[in-house]
């Protein structure tokens, strides 16, 4: 495994945002993160990235092991070679994720020179390589352009393209394609998927649209209030959920074949960090809760097959 | 650029006019007049009357005004009324020592205050972010010419390294410099210091750590260009400020300048040399006004795109 999660947990101030989140990717492999938004899937991206710091948390326990080394606990200068060299970043927001005052160019080749040890000419050749692999038309004239000369789609490309000038081996992209247009959506799904395929790269895709997961993940895990609720490969997901919560995600997908107003949101919201309710934290919400589920925190149980599911009720249906 | 630089020269045409005609107004409307200080006592009214006649006061506000603009465009400042030499003389004799102490306060603060205000903001939340904006709040408050005072008794009076007073010589320069810069210093570490800390929450700069960069190569290439934008616009305006506004340094220090000029002019009433002072001052403050504007542009991509 490259990188295997183990037990993170997530501290804020007195609160715990993320609780007891494990998972693990291989080389050449998409892992599907999804949750509503406060799930704690972002802070998971920001703990691997060892930024957590940065937004003002720290870990608490558990263990983030990237190729043998645990990234917790490891000194800022070496969490600093990794970070752009070997796990790089996408971030959401490609309108704010570049430096307005600079160039689109030098921003691409910056990875490349601090990781590569590239000079100025090389790591221009290889920035505009890069953009003509994302798509980006006509490479040497946008290399000079600056970000609010171009598109949101081309910010995006951007924005990939400067993940990927340091050669990393993880890519860590938290929710690449919200901001975008539908149609640019699905043109940057499926430019991550080709990278993935052709590098072997392994990529953790932390989304909430289950249709983007659909056509993309390799494996999913499902993450609500700070957990990881369910954890299966991606057909097991889609044609076997076990867990209440994820089963309400996908009626949530919308179908063609859906009467109209049959739509079913799950009820309820979701609650802060401050306010995680005892037991399973999604039993306020839950059609089939019982006493136990008030309680007892259900974990995260693994059969014969990797399909884990943390639910007391899971069987019952 | 070079377009917006030429619409916004070609509009200070207009601006100059209605800045001639407020500073013309506003020193004929203050009572008193400069016969006053040419007379002794005891003088006849026909002194009086002959006296107005051959400054041209006698006649109405509106031809007087048109007189001295007549001049003015020509390149003429008059003569002075009190001191009865040409006005242009005595800005040319006044001026350089404005210039230095104003250019050399200026350039102080800014680099002072820029330090200062990185310093805070890469450390913000620590002792030393406290240290800095504590004495950025004491050096806002404190009197300059308070200051100048204390500076001179203890390195000009008690250590004895600089001179007590006067324009001669590059040390002399040394005091009134860092007495009339702290204010500026304690505006410019406050406006970076504010503008970093705003600029470090954005999302590209969590991206830049993501890349791997290291902090003081984000802070100083990155958030301190963005938190410049804001700093280059208190600089600007203050360039008109420093000239004319260092009157009480120059009194502390027995230098001569601008400000000194102006206020000796004001109080006897010397029409000519106040409207030439004044509107030159004015003038200043405009000119700095678009200079920020023009530094601005060329470092923002956003802005120069605006004006193009």
């Amino acid at each position: 495994m490259l990188l295997t999660v183990d037990g993170l947990q997530i501290g804020f101030g007195a609160f715990s945002p993320v609780d007891d989140v494990a998972f693990s990717i291989d080389r050449g492999e998409i892992l599907g993160i999804v949750g509503e938004s406060g799930s704690g899937k972002s802070l998971t991206a920001t703990a691997i990235m060892g930024l957590l710091p940065r937004v003002g948390g720290r870990v608490m326990a558990g263990r983030i092991c990237f190729d043998g080394t645990d990234l917790v606990g490891l000194a800022e200068r070496q969490l600093r070679r990794l970070r752009g060299g070997r796990i790089a970043l996408i971030t959401q927001n490609p309108m704010t994720s570049l430096d307005a005052m600079m160039p689109v160019g030098p921003q691409i080749d910056q990875a490349a020179r601090l990781h590569l040890g590239l000079d100025r000419s090389a790591a221009r050749a290889r920035s505009l390589e890069l953009m003509a692999d994302l798509r980006i038309p006509d490479p040497a004239r946008v290399y000079a352009l600056y970000p609010h000369q171009l598109s949101g789609g081309m910010k995006q490309r951007i924005v990939i393209a400067m993940a990927l000038a340091g050669d990393p081996e993880l890519l860590v992209a938290d929710e690449p394609t919200t901001a975008l247009d539908v149609t640019v959506q699905a043109q940057i799904v499926q430019i991550l998927v080709e990278l993935v395929k052709r590098r072997g790269l392994a990529m953790i895709l932390i989304t909430h649209d289950m249709g983007v997961v659909a056509q993309t993940c390799d494996r999913v895990a499902v993450m609500y209030c700070g957990r990881v609720v369910e954890r299966a490969q991606v057909n097991a997901i889609f044609e076997d959920a076990r867990h209440p919560y994820t089963q309400a995600l996908i009626r949530c997908i919308p179908r063609r074949d859906m009467l109209r107003g049959s739509m079913q949101p799950i009820p309820g919201m979701v609650p802060t960090a401050a306010a995680h309710p005892a037991g399973c934290r999604f039993h306020p919400r839950c059609p089939r809760v019982s006493d136990q589920c008030r309680e007892e925190t259900p974990v995260l149980r693994t059969g014969i097959s990797d399909h884990g599911v943390a639910c007391h009720r899971a069987d019952a249906a | 650029m070079f377009l917006f630089i030429v619409k916004r020269l070609v509009l200070l045409v207009p601006v100059f006019f209605v800045v001639s005609v407020v500073v013309f107004l506003i020193i004929h409307l203050v009572p008193g007049d400069p016969i006053d200080n040419l007379l002794r006592a005891g003088s006849s009214t026909a002194q009086r009357v002959q006296i107005a006649a051959k400054y041209g006061l006698d006649r109405s506000l509106a031809e007087q005004y048109f007189v001295w603009m007549r001049r003015l465009v020509s390149g003429d400042l008059g003569t002075s009324i009190i001191q009865g030499r040409p006005v242009g003389a005595l800005i040319a004799q006044n001026l350089p020592y404005s210039l230095q102490l104003g250019g050399a306060a200026l350039l102080f603060s800014a680099l002072t205050g820029i330090a200062a205000g990185v310093l805070a903001a890469s450390f913000h939340g620590t002792k030393l972010d406290d240290g800095i904006s504590g004495l950025i709040l004491l050096g806002s408050t404190v009197p300059s010419f308070w200051l100048g005072l204390l500076l001179i008794l203890v390195f000009a009076v008690w250590l004895g390294w600089v001179p007590i007073s006067g324009a001669r010589g590059w040390t002399s320069l040394i005091l009134p410099v860092i007495a009339t810069g702290i204010g500026g210093i304690a505006l410019v570490a406050r406006v970076t210091r504010i503008a970093m800390i705003e600029t470090a929450r954005q999302d590209f700069v969590m991206l830049l750590h993501a890349k791997g960069l290291s902090p003081a190569i984000i802070q100083v290439r990155h958030v301190l260009r963005h938190a410049l934008v804001p700093v280059v616009t208190i600089l600007a305006l203050r360039i008109g400020w420093i000239l004319g506004g260092t009157v009480t340094i120059e009194y502390v220090f027995a230098r001569p300048g601008l400000g000194s000029l102006l206020i000796r002019a004001l109080n006897q009433r010397d029409y000519p040399l106040v409207q030439a002072c004044l509107l030159m001052l004015a003038m200043a403050v405009i000119l700095g006004t678009l200079l920020g504007d023009i530094i601005q542009a060329a470092m923002d991509p956003r802005q120069r795109e605006v004006r193009s």
